[in-house]
């Protein structure tokens, strides 16, 4: 049996190794790392934005096509992100604005995409979320976003806002709700209204 | 198993080892087979089969992690206290393992995201820790990388073959290249889900055990 005084030492040599080369490991990949990580929230915002890329693009690829097309803007309190197309496309101008709340299980965040005019939504986006899956998580799946597309976030009478519910009619600023979410839905929607308060003040 | 040390240094003409390396590769690869036979580190080969490309990096993670904890562990095997064996042992492979999800995440990032959680959990993967225990502790280390590639390669092969069926029937693709025409295949999704894991892994390790035949002195 080796003494204490041993084990000590093998552990504390075994384990400083082990630390060091970590280290050194998660120092050397840092900037791919980050590289990665911001092409996937570029990637969310050019789909909101509808900027056309290759599906197949590589991270360095999609941070070149954001810093090409998208400008980020401070209109008083809000950050927009805004898309120029270049003249000879048929795509027309897009803006996004961040929201985020908290959802049932843990904080939403997403992107909402609205057109020139800056009332009609052209897109929306969540890039975190830890709702139900099945339930609350379907606010991520394509039937529930797509619906905003088209939507006003103005009422007819011209007071901001956007409803997500399952009750009767239909009005330019109302989606259906997700079943069985009434939560998920109920808290999304105060989060969106609450960009959408800050876009039409700032407007 | 002291008596059955062999050094490597005195390397028969019959082979690696004196044909023992033969023999763990055999018996890691396929008698003793981790997946199919011991039925250890399921939960993953569950998890992460639904699609082929998966599978395969799941299985090329697990090699990679088996047989650099085995080298190590087998390296250190005269030098680690005995009491905190455990311990080191775990150190050792979670280095191995966080060394893999880095690299994964630096260079093959949507990997990485589809495996999720999975890359992390090869550390409490029992095949990895039971080889260093069972294996690597006591023999030599250019065997102890026998071993560690022979479970690893047990390991992936099924992973590969579930791999390769769920996302056949499931998708009705390889590698997300259309095999099966949706003119007169309907992808049956059952297999993407957890239940075509289970029943995927099920009749496999029937059919390896149905060849196998069964353990010497087991009753039939």
């Amino acid at each position: 049996m080796k003494g204490n005084v041993y084990t000590l030492c093998y552990t504390g040599v075994l384990g400083t190794v082990c630390a060091l080369l970590l280290t050194a490991v998660a120092k050397i990949t840092e900037p791919y790392k980050e590289a990665n990580a911001q092409a996937e929230r570029n990637h969310n915002i050019l789909n909101v934005l509808q900027v056309p890329y290759p599906s197949k693009a590589s991270s360095q690829q999609l941070v070149k096509i954001f810093e090409d097309n998208v400008r980020l803007e401070q209109l008083g309190k809000l950050k927009i992100y805004r898309y120029i197309p270049p003249k000879d496309s048929d795509s027309s101008e897009t803006l996004a604005v961040g929201f985020e709340g908290p959802g049932l299980w843990g904080p939403v965040k997403g992107f909402l995409a609205l057109g020139k005019d800056m009332k009609t939504i052209v897109g929306i986006t969540f890039y975190e979320q830890e709702e139900t899956p099945g339930l609350g998580g379907e606010i991520v799946s394509s039937w529930f976003r797509e619906q905003f597309v088209g939507k006003s976030i103005v009422d007819e009478a011209g007071n901001p806002g956007i409803i997500i519910s399952n009750s009767e009619g239909s009005a330019p600023n109302k989606v259906d709700a997700i079943s069985g979410a009434t939560m998920t839905c109920n808290k999304v929607q105060a989060m969106l209204n609450e960009a959408i308060k800050s876009i039409v003040e700032e407007k | 198993m002291a008596d059955k040390q062999l050094a490597c240094m005195t390397c028969q003409p019959k082979g690696l080892c004196g044909g023992r390396g033969l023999l763990t590769l055999k018996e890691g690869a396929w008698a003793n087979n981790p997946l199919a036979i011991q039925v250890l580190g399921i939960c993953s080969a569950l998890a992460v089969t639904n699609r082929l490309e998966n599978s395969l990096v799941m299985g090329g993670a697990l090699i990679f992690v088996c047989v650099g904890s085995n080298l190590l562990v087998s390296l250190l095997r005269k030098r680690t206290p005995h009491r905190i064996r455990m311990i080191a042992e775990v150190a050792i492979i979670a280095t191995f393992v966080i060394l893999f999800d880095q690299f994964l995440r630096a260079f093959y990032w949507d990997m990485s995201k589809q495996l999720g959680p999975y890359v992390g959990l090869i550390i409490t993967n029992c095949i990895v820790m039971g080889r260093a225990e069972a294996f690597a502790l006591q023999n030599p280390p250019v065997l102890s990388i026998v071993d560690g590639v022979a479970n690893g390669l047990g390991y992936a092969v099924i992973l590969a073959i579930i791999g390769f069926f769920r996302e056949l029937l499931g998708t009705g693709e390889i590698f997300e290249y259309k095999v099966l025409s949706g003119q007169w295949y309907t992808p049956n999704q059952l297999m993407i889900l957890a239940p075509g894991a289970f029943f995927a892994l099920g009749i496999l390790i029937g059919i390896f055990n149905a060849v196998k035949g069964p353990e010497p002195g087991e009753k039939k």
